[in-house]
Formats: structure tokens, sequence, C-alpha cells
């Protein structure tokens, strides 16, 4: 019995050993080409919202998110010349799929200046249709979900079927991506004010 | 030639693993609200069976019978882990899409239950000749199923708008249980199918007496 044991976890920990190596092989190999996405992605994100802007500056540590179920996990200021153009807030939230992230820019009117959707795993041809391009939440205008916060000022409700479109049968999905934006957009506000008066 | 063949062709219809031995059915539903979805699915599930099924039929006489479930885990976690970091790394669009459904391939009863019932049993050959052919019984239906929703619950297929602009989504399509209802056409159809074949052989035999 022991000896069957022995014989036995041996067995296992050679197959073990074996997909270890076969895993660290590939992790290795496509760890490089995971990290370039992401800072593509990020940086593209980025520049997409603040276009003029000529630099990003990493200010994360500087903000605080006022809901305990939001986290902020990055920030940047956007500048151009001298001048602050908005800041950018990556945010962590729950959506109906598990973890979101996304990028607020909030610009010095304390308006939205953009929001992209960086991670979402909802429920494609539902949730999902959050990051769609082709989805829109008003067909006349053709504004897809992130892009109807675009320009809105930051003190609104930001009601989901109030001032939000909701997208249809994803109320989870739309409330909890709301949610993110108005607490990164508070926190983005309170951050370019004190910025402004303090000269950060 | 011709067993290889029996093999590999009981997996499209006779013995389809999702509509004939009806496992693996929740990632089946799940994505398949888009062709896109369904084809990198179909293909990523390919991938883990079939080299799942040859390293486990390779060192079949190695498996101590007794620990022989969690080392079919361990390889087909590791497989699944290699697609999933490939996808992130070189279809990083696909991976998002997918999301949860890739690393939940480790979970899928059709990769256990094939490892189980066959490569742990037979040759090499024999067992990656089985894989392909339950991937591609898995993935057919896949794109199958994908076909219908997304063209009436999306008025697209692979994205394309292919419905005139007159066309009203029926999003009952896309939502779960209009996946559902699909399936069940889909598992009557493969009936039908089956009951077909299975006749025109049994004359094919008599007349061939």
């Amino acid at each position: 019995m022991k000896k069957d044991i022995i014989k036995l976890g041996l067995a296992l920990a050679l197959f073990a050993a074996g997909a270890c190596v076969a895993l660290a092989m590939v992790y290795t190999v496509t760890k490089p080409a995971i990290d370039g996405h992401e800072a593509r992605n990020l940086a593209e994100s980025l520049q997409d919202i603040f276009p003029e802007a000529d630099d990003f500056v990493d200010v994360n540590g500087e903000l605080v998110s006022s809901e305990p179920g939001v986290t902020i996990s990055g920030a940047w200021k956007a500048i151009k010349g001298d001048a602050i153009l908005g800041v950018a807030l990556r945010v962590l939230g729950k959506s109906y799929g598990g973890d979101a992230a996304m990028l607020v820019g909030v610009g010095t009117d304390r308006r939205i200046a953009g929001i992209r959707i960086l991670v979402l795993s909802d429920t494609p041809g539902l949730g999902a249709n959050a990051t769609s391009p082709a989805y829109f939440v008003d067909k006349s205008s053709k504004t897809t979900f992130p892009g109807q916060f675009t320009d809105k000022p930051v003190s609104d409700p930001f009601e989901v079927k109030n001032d939000i479109a909701a997208i249809t049968a994803s109320t989870i999905t739309s409330k909890a991506l709301t949610l993110m934006a108005k607490r990164a957009g508070d926190a983005g506000v309170a951050w370019l004010e004190k910025a402004a008066a303090g000269g950060m | 030639m011709q067993r290889l063949w029996k093999i590999f062709s009981k997996g499209l219809i006779s013995e389809n693993p999702l509509l004939m031995l009806m496992i693996g059915l929740c990632s089946a539903v799940a994505v398949t609200s888009s062709v896109a979805n369904a084809i990198g699915m179909g293909a990523a599930m390919t991938f883990v069976i079939v080299f799942a099924e040859f390293v486990i039929s390779l060192f079949r006489k190695l498996i101590p019978n007794d620990a022989r479930i969690p080392i079919f885990i361990i390889v087909i976690a590791a497989f699944t882990t290699i697609i999933d970091l490939s996808m992130k790394a070189y279809f990083p669009e696909l991976s998002k899409s997918l999301g949860v459904f890739i690393p939940l391939i480790v979970v899928n009863c059709i990769i256990m239950g094939r490892v189980e019932a066959f490569a742990s049993k037979e040759k090499p050959l024999d067992a990656v000749i089985d894989a392909l052919g339950m991937g591609i019984g898995y993935t057919w239906v896949l794109v199958g199923i994908a076909a219908f929703r997304e063209l009436l619950g999306n008025g697209t297929l692979l994205g394309a708008q292919i419905m005139p602009e007159a066309f009203q989504p029926i999003l009952f399509f896309t939502l779960s249980p209009g996946g559902f209802m699909v399936f069940a056409l889909f598992i009557s159809f493969n009936i039908w199918l089956k009951k077909t074949l299975d006749k025109r052989s049994a004359g094919a035999a008599k007349e061939a007496a």
C-alpha cells in the first residue's frame, strides 16, 4: 500500500514537472507579445481620449476612489507643453461576467473626455456589446455605449435608463460600467481641482 | 485506412459529442452567439483535444490506473493554458471576446470523456484521429448554431451585415433560451440524419449480400 502511494505520487509529480516545463517555455515565448499588446492598447486609448496631448505622465497613487467596489489601478495626466489637458484613470470594477477595467478621461472642463473599455468578460451579444464599435445605443446618431459619455459633465447624475442609455437586455453591465465612469469622473475632477490649486 | 476513417467519422455525426453524446454543452450554448467566437472556440478545443489525446495515448502504459484522472487533468490543463497564452499573444481580439471560456476548456467533458474512454486505451495514431473527429464534430455544430443565431439575432454573419436594413434582429436568438432552442433543432436534425444514413448503409449491406 505504502509503496503504491509513492509510485502514484511519483507518476503525478513526473507529469506535473513535464507540464511545468512546457508551460514555462510557452509563457516565456508569449509574455513579451502579451505585455506589448497591453501597453500598446493603453497608449492608443490614452491618445484616443486626449488627441491633443503630447505626453502622458504617470500620477498613480494621487487619486482615490470613493467607492469600495471601484478601484483606481492607474492614472496619467495628459499634458501639452506645460498645460494639463486632463487626467485619465484606469478603473477596475465588477460587471456581470467578472472583472471589468476601463480608461476614463476627465478634462479640465469637468467633462468626461472619453471612455475606453479595456477588459470586459460579459456575455457575447449582450453585455459585450459595450465594447462593440458597431453596437449603437442611439442608432440615429451612431452613439456607442461608451461613446455617450463623451463630453458629459461629471456632475450629471449618471443614472442608467435616465441620462444614460442602457445596452438592451444588459442592465447589470450598463449599471456597472456607468458606476465606474461616475466614480472615476469624481476622482478625476477632485484631482484636477487639487492640481489647479496646488500646482501639481 | 477504412478503420481510421471509421474512427474519424464517428465524431462527426453518429457519435457527435454535442448532438449524440450530449456532453460539453455549457460552453457550446455560451459561445455560439457569434460565428467568429464559435470558430475560435472550436479551433482551441480541437487543439487541446488532439494534443491531450496524443500525449495520454503515448504514455498510457506509464499512467497508473489509480492516479489517471489527476494526470489527465494536468495534461489537459497544460495544453489549455498553452492555447490560452498563445491566443492572448497572437489573437488578442478573439481572446478578449471568448474571455473565460478558453480557460474553461480544462473542464470540458468532451476532452475528459474521450481521454478516459479512448486515448487511455488506444494507440497514439488512433487517438489523434479520434480527437480530430471529435474536435471537428464539435466545431461544425458550434459554427452551425452560431451562424443560425447570429443571422437571426443580429442580422450579421462573421460581423458582416447580411440581412436587409429593414430586418429587425430577433434578440431571442442571441439570448440563452434561443440558444437552447436552436440546439434542440440541431439535435433533432442530427438524429434524423443519422437514421437516414443508417438506413442507407443497411440497404447497401442487404444489396451486397
